[in-house]
């Protein structure tokens, strides 16, 4: 097992300057800098990707206390591993389980026509609902978005997700 | 028409729109914190110029230019709407340069601009930077 490296590790509510501070953090990372360019503009959008998710779908929903969001990025050997982690409601369970597989399950061929048809349909907004984030970060990595859900209480699960890059 | 003139911040890119000079450019990092406020009012404005240009008789190209750094998936709805619209302008008759700056070894940010081309149906002139 290789030893890990931590670059950025939060637990806590992200507001936008919490995203400014986060960004930051890993620009600055030594980690993050001896990166070749292409890989560390696509951990970078990643990333930001991910950050403008747990953003979004707080301000979305207000979520209970006791579970805040946690977002990492760690260096395993050569990859790199983008961990981000939310309070969600049951019941958008089954809508983000059916965005991620399908994601999971298309290749890039695909994910750029399904890109086209989302980024032609959804009206001028603050918040594409995650369609167009998620299709980026699955066209910025070659391996699947490993994700769970952990049930919290009758309303909530806590989801996360993994996605992992080649150094 | 006035220009159209923001500075860059940290997550804005620079907007310098000249239609005296028929020079237009964005360049920087796009991930604002309420992409709307921040795209809409650039619609806007080149839904206006289009208007005004409309049926003008001109030999000047209009040269727009791209040179992002990065941009979120949330700007990219509102930069393909860019690019409609300069489609637009470019079949009523003024002829529209677009060229697409990406960094020398940033494949994804030029592989993004052919998609964008496509997807808006102009053409696209593609210009390495040096990193």
């Amino acid at each position: 097992m290789s030893d890990s490296i931590t670059l950025v590790d939060y637990e806590g509510a992200i507001t936008f300057g919490t995203i400014e501070m986060l960004l930051s953090k890993l620009r600055n990372s030594h980690e993050f800098q001896i990166l070749k360019k292409p890989s560390r503009k696509r951990l970078y959008g990643i990333f930001v990707e991910s950050i403008d998710n747990i953003y979004k779908y707080a301000i979305k929903r207000q979520g209970k206390s006791g579970s805040p969001p946690k977002i990492s990025v760690k260096k395993e050997g050569e990859l790199y591993l983008v961990r981000a982690g939310n309070l969600v409601l049951n019941d958008d369970v089954g809508e983000i389980t059916f965005k991620l597989e399908r994601v999971n399950q298309l290749d890039v061929e695909a994910l750029k026509s399904l890109y086209e048809e989302v980024i032609n349909k959804e009206p001028r907004s603050n918040d594409t609902g995650a369609g167009l984030g998620l299709i980026t970060m699955a066209l910025r990595t070659d391996r699947d978005i490993v994700f769970g859900f952990e049930v919290v209480d009758s309303s909530h699960s806590f989801f996360e997700y993994e996605i992992t890059l080649k150094g | 028409m006035e220009k159209l003139t923001l500075a860059p911040t940290l997550n804005t890119p620079s907007i310098n729109f000249d239609p005296i000079g028929n020079k237009f450019a964005l360049k920087g990092e796009s991930r604002p914190e309420n992409v709307r406020n921040f795209y809409l009012p650039i619609l806007e404005w080149l839904e206006k110029f289009a208007t005004e240009i409309s049926g003008k008789d001109s030999s000047a190209s209009l040269d727009f230019s791209f040179n992002f750094e990065y941009f979120n998936s949330t700007s990219a709805k509102y930069i393909l709407d860019i690019f409609k619209i300069l489609n637009s302008i470019n079949k009523a008759g003024s002829e529209v340069k677009v060229s697409w700056h990406y960094e020398e070894d940033d494949e994804d940010m030029y592989e993004v601009g052919m998609e964008m081309s496509r997807m808006a149906g102009i053409p696209f002139e593609y210009v390495v930077e040096e990193s």
